[in-house]
């Protein structure tokens, strides 16, 4: 598990346990989502191996289905995805333990009245011992540095309390890839500036659907939707430029 | 049940909790404040149905066997389900499956409004009002010896109340489904 | 959200939920199988001891009683008014007792105690396929989570309607925050399988 003590929360980066830093591959092939007899994603063809990678687009362009179908919430209605080699439409835990997801309203992932009994839910199926359950509960809240707040009721907690909240719920699994929709939506400038540094601190791999374009300035690969297609895929200056024509 | 079927029933329950907790509302046409908990048991089976419906009060009644006072006034304990009146309360669960049943039953989205809304009324009348106040009311007689006759003139009372909740069930009802349909549909 | 439940050490305490919950049952029984006046007697004040052995004080505990022992005051009335004073006494006395033993169970057992009895209550519905046991903790987690949110939905909307200077309805109150409420959902469902908190069948 983790070491004992993380005092200074969002910066530091951590001892790589058995989970993270082992690459990352997602494949699309002619991946297809339908909804209600709607295409939202026409058929797309791709592969993902960047560390860090944004996700940008107008609203209903398609890119929070692309986020869902990557962890499986969404599976193709033709074609299919694969993370990590496990096809989301047939090993939907398998890829759920690899891929974690952040909604985007964090009041809607906290789903215990206390938080630490809300964090230690997701280890449920693991068969771990009280004291093992209760480590990694404090560990992953020191590593937020939300720790004194373990005891808390989730309806107490502010916006970004709440939104490293949702973090820490998903990460105490140990998941290789986190995707996150619109994580610094209706924050505050200093909740927002707390998620982007907590992002930035993060070992784990990102993928970061948002409308904050500086959010995803420094990222190593930019995805644009737009009316359900891929409309522009690289790095962000140039997919950000796209994006502004686009939207103009 | 799937995970989305238990999420929405455990939301209805918090709406249920929540409504007894608020304080009463005043009626537009007659000054007569109602506690919106009852009301909120027949909107469960006619928004959400049988299954779902009956599964939230089941979590409400769940929630007052543990302790937690949850009942409008701050009631709840396993005393209130000693209570002279828990014929009532459990009869909450029946009230909303057999509410629910008739919705699912006799209401569709192809009807007209009128159609609907009475629909709906019948279907929280039969549940909300007929179901529960027999329950009520076979407890009453039992459990204090009073005979049914006696029982049955107590609860006279508290009929208008409850059909005027049906009414409002049944207008509510329709409303949510137009803005945001749940109900199970038949093939 | 504050429960029913008083810490403390007393005898009832210590005793397990379960033989707690099987003597109610059983007391419950005894009590409605016997009409003798003088056994109701003896167990209301049996009851009213044991209730005062949790040492909550008068005022809490008339506070914590007084709902229920107003409804059956109000029966008795009737009954002696309707019937006879033999059958309010009886009635009187029985529920008295039963109330009293009731709410001691239900201060000295935890919510968490509770949760565990249901749970392990539920494994034969479980069987027949009717509810999973697992899920009954988390629902009841779900609810006590979700109240103050709808709570605070309804105060938004009740500010709205002063806002806008119309006067709160039932009708217009309960449909938005329904709509408002249910809303959530999908995404909490989703929350819910994303964290692979319900393994998948």
């Amino acid at each position: 598990m983790f070491g004992s003590e993380f005092p200074s929360p969002v910066f530091r980066s951590i001892e790589r346990s058995r989970h993270r830093g082992t690459g990352l591959d997602i494949r699309f092939e002619q991946a297809e989502a339908r909804f209600e007899g709607r295409t939202v994603l026409h058929p797309l063809t791709l592969s993902l191996g960047e560390r860090r990678i944004g996700v940008i687009g107008l609203n209903g362009s398609g890119k929070t289905t692309f986020a869902r179908m990557i962890n499986g919430l969404v599976v193709p209605a033709a074609g299919r995805v694969t993370v990590n080699g496990f096809d989301t439409a047939k090993d939907g835990d398998k890829v759920r333990a690899e891929a974690g997801f952040i909604f985007q309203n964090p009041q809607n992932q906290i789903i215990l009245p206390i938080l630490k009994e809300d964090i230690a839910l997701g280890l449920k199926g693991r068969k771990l011992s009280k004291q093992e359950t209760e480590a990694a509960v404090e560990a992953v809240l020191s590593r937020f540095g939300i720790a004194h707040l373990a005891d808390r009721r989730a309806h107490e907690l502010s916006g970004g309390e709440l939104q490293l909240a949702a973090l820490a719920s998903v990460l105490v699994t140990e998941p290789n890839i986190l995707i996150m929709d619109e994580p610094t939506n209706q924050l505050d400038l200093k909740n927002r500036d707390l998620v982007e540094r907590t992002i930035r601190g993060l070992d784990e791999n990102v993928i970061v659907i948002s409308h904050d374009l500086s959010l995803v300035a420094d990222f190593d690969r930019v995805l644009l939707f737009h009316e359900g297609r891929l409309a522009a895929d690289g790095v962000p200056q140039e997919v950000i430029a796209r994006y502004r024509e686009i939207a103009a | 049940m799937s995970t989305r079927d238990l999420v929405l029933a455990a939301l209805f329950a918090a709406i249920i909790v929540a409504l007894g907790l608020v304080p009463p509302i005043m009626l537009g046409f007659i000054p007569v404040p109602i506690t919106a908990q009852s009301l909120g048991v027949m909107l469960a089976g006619v928004i959400l149905g049988a299954k779902r419906g009956g599964f939230a009060v089941l979590l409400v009644l769940l929630l007052v066997a543990i302790g937690l006072p949850v009942l409008s006034g701050g009631r709840g304990g396993l005393a209130t389900f000693v209570s002279p009146t828990a014929g009532y309360l459990v009869g909450w669960l029946f009230a909303a499956y057999v509410t629910g049943y008739l919705s699912e039953r006799f209401v569709d989205r192809s009807q007209s409004s009128i159609v609907q809304i009475a629909g709906f009324f019948l279907a929280a009348l039969a549940g909300g009002v007929v179901v529960d106040h027999a329950l009520g009311v076979a407890y009453l007689a039992w459990g204090t010896g009073t005979g049914l006759m006696t029982a049955f003139m107590g609860d006279l009372a508290f009929i208008p109340g409850d059909v005027l909740k049906a009414l409002i069930a049944a207008f509510a009802g329709r409303a949510v489904m137009i803005g945001y349909p749940l109900l199970p549909q038949r093939a | 959200m504050k429960t029913l439940y008083v810490e403390g050490d007393t005898f009832l305490h210590r005793l397990s939920p379960r033989v707690k919950l099987v003597a109610l049952a059983f007391s419950s029984l005894l009590l409605f199988l016997i009409d003798s006046p003088l056994f109701l007697a003896a167990a209301a004040v049996c009851g009213g001891w044991i209730y005062a052995s949790l040492g909550l004080g008068w005022r809490q505990s008339l506070l914590r009683l007084r709902p229920i022992l107003l409804t059956i005051a109000i029966v008795a009335v009737f009954t002696l008014v309707l019937n006879s004073p033999g059958q309010a006494l009886t009635v009187l006395l029985r529920l008295t007792a039963l109330a009293l033993l009731a709410a001691a169970v239900t201060a000295t057992t935890s919510t968490g105690d509770f949760i565990d009895e249901i749970t392990l209550a539920a494994r034969p519905l479980e069987r027949i396929g009717l509810v999973r046991a697992a899920d009954l903790g988390l629902s009841i987690g779900l609810v006590v989570r979700f109240v103050p949110e709808v709570l605070t939905r309804y105060q938004a909307i009740r500010d709205a309607h002063h806002a806008r200077g119309l006067k709160p309805r039932p009708l217009t109150l309960a449909v938005p925050l329904i709509i408002l409420t249910l809303r959530n959902a999908d995404e909490i469902a989703a929350a819910i399988d994303a964290r692979g908190i319900r393994a998948q069948k």
